[in-house]
């Protein structure tokens, strides 16, 4: 806000952009999460905990487990990712915030769209970072394993702003849990298979650009729609 | 006529495609019809509910 | 130019007249064509020359196949009208919608399974076309699941509408992935048909197949779509009237 020095401190503050009002509550989301650090952990514990179940239902052998690495950390990824969606936005419509938010007639796109890229970076990022280390246990060689990053977090990516409609449309349904698995992961199944083809060729040590392109292309579409979609979604479920 | 049913060995593929395709026709059809006689016993309801107070208002 | 049409389209009263009066010329000419496809297609059309008489089982796939695409994207497009126009009967065919779909795309399955059992040897492969008829199923069950799971009937349309908006989007990118899935696995796949070089006795009745079924929807569509704006319509001296006759 550099222009904020010729305006009076108070009507700066009275009247906060919707941008504003986005970064803020993002800065607010992150430090909630980082205060209560069960949101944090959760889905990364989830997520190892799925990628250990793999070998012991399948094989201890690494060269088999080499095999089925890519789909397991796609389908622990998804999975974890979606289960902090749940309350992505169902604390603040239980306690109002939405709803004066709705109320005050700026746009909720942009506080929607903050609210996601906070899921992003308190689930899809870790789970990019610890997603290495299952691979590194699933029998993928130590050399490809810092290019698994990429792929994981931009499919994150894609997945919290796609969750974040189905969020958003399952607020008022009690119990959503399995209703919002139902509607979002048959929408992701592109993310699951760029996904997943990207991370086999970069275990592979291949050249994984054009499914890491895919993928990209995806969560842009994602990034354009998905916030607008998701307040219209708010919407509905507040009236 | 049975070389016709026989459909060159494709007999057993090929008939229950056929079946299981019209069985939906025909199941469509039914449950159309059946959740038109349902919305319009309970409109008819409706408006035996909604006319109820009118009459006893008559006969007070 | 005048918009009394279009807000004919939107009174309940209107559309429910013209859809008693349009069923019987939509329900009776599907009836006709279907059979004489059936005829085309059963008698008529020679054996194909890898699939031999297998290739028959076309005539009810793709029908199936063209129905759950279709009766989709009628659902899509009527709930856009209705989020944009607000206009009930659009959220009233698309409500009508979603079991028809449903119903067709696990015909599709099925007989995509069975037409696959004689090519493939196994009633299951992971052939694209069939992966994404069992990713649309899901679909539909999703937008059937999210409409059940309100009590309030206008938040279920709305929020069910939102849904299948935002699925048509997605539907053409999951055809693609899976198709591009399919392609770098090399999975067998004998399901591919419409090329241009299918002969003219084979192709009529497939065309005269999608034809009949189209308009067969339109018939059940009208039937369910009065069912709908009975249960929606609160008040109407006109529902005594409809009721009635």
């Amino acid at each position: 806000m550099s222009g904020s020095a010729v305006l009076p401190a108070a009507e700066v503050r009275a009247v906060p952009s919707a941008f504003d009002v986005a970064v803020l509550a993002l800065a607010r989301d992150l430090r909630l999460a980082f205060r209560k650090r069960e949101q944090l952990i959760q889905p990364l514990a989830f997520f190892a905990i799925v990628t250990t179940l793999f070998p012991l239902a399948i094989t201890p052998r690494l060269a088999q487990l080499r095999e089925v690495a890519p789909g397991v950390l796609w389908v622990g990824a998804l999975l974890a990712s979606l289960l902090a969606l749940e309350f992505l936005f169902r604390d603040d419509a239980q306690d109002g915030t939405l709803e004066q938010y709705a109320l005050s007639g700026r746009s909720l796109t942009w506080l929607l769209f903050a609210k996601t890229a906070a899921h992003w970076l308190l689930t899809g990022v870790p789970l990019a970072l610890v997603a290495p280390l299952a691979a590194g246990a699933l029998g993928a060689p130590a050399a490809s394993l810092p290019s698994i990053i990429a792929p994981v977090a931009v499919g994150t990516l894609a997945l919290s702003l796609l969750g974040a409609i189905g969020a958003a449309l399952t607020l008022g349904v009690k119990r959503s849990g399995v209703l919002l698995s139902l509607i979002t992961l048959p929408l992701a199944v592109p993310i699951l298979i760029f996904g997943a083809r990207a991370t086999e060729l970069a275990i592979a040590g291949e050249s994984f650009v054009a499914p890491l392109e895919l993928l990209g292309a995806f969560a842009v579409l994602g990034l354009t729609l998905a916030p607008l979609a998701a307040a219209a979604a708010v919407r509905i479920s507040l009236e | 006529m049975t070389a016709f049913f026989r459909m060159g060995g494709y007999a057993q593929y090929l008939w229950p495609a056929y079946g299981i395709t019209f069985a939906v026709v025909i199941l469509n059809i039914v449950w159309a019809r059946r959740t038109l006689a349902r919305a319009r016993r309970e409109a008819r309801r409706r408006l035996a509910v909604r006319d109820e107070p009118v009459l006893h208002g008559e006969e007070v | 130019m005048t918009w009394t049409w279009f807000h004919r389209l939107g009174s309940p009263p209107h559309i429910y007249r013209l859809a008693t009066r349009l069923t019987p010329w939509f329900a009776w000419p599907a009836a006709l064509i279907i059979v004489a496809a059936l005829y085309g297609g059963l008698v008529l059309a020679p054996p194909d020359y890898q699939q031999g008489d297998g290739f028959r089982m076309v005539y009810v796939h793709a029908p199936c196949a063209w129905m759950s695409l279709m009766v989709y994207t009628t659902l899509a497009v009527a709930s856009a009208v209705g989020l944009i126009w607000r206009m009930k009967v659009a959220y009233a065919v698309a409500a009508s919608c979603a079991p028809i779909g449903a119903s067709f795309t696990a015909a599709a399955l099925m007989t995509g399974m069975l037409f696959g059992r004689p090519m493939w040897g196994t009633y299951w492969a992971w052939d694209p076309q069939l992966t994404f008829e069992l990713v649309l199923l899901f679909i539909y069950l999703g937008y059937m699941g999210l409409r059940s799971s309100f009590d309030d009937p206008q938040r279920a349309d709305r929020a069910s509408s939102m849904l299948a908006v935002v699925g048509f989007i997605d539907v053409p990118i999951i055809h693609f992935s899976t198709t591009w899935w399919n392609s770098l696995h090399q999975a067998p796949s004998v399901l591919r048909f419409g090329k241009p070089t299918i002969a003219l006795p084979m192709l009529i009745p497939l065309l005269m197949m999608l034809l009949g079924f189209t308009l067969y929807f339109v018939a059940i569509l009208l039937v369910r779509l009065r069912g709908e704006i009975l249960r929606r319509e609160r008040s109407a001296s006109w529902l005594r009237e409809a009721i009635v006759s």
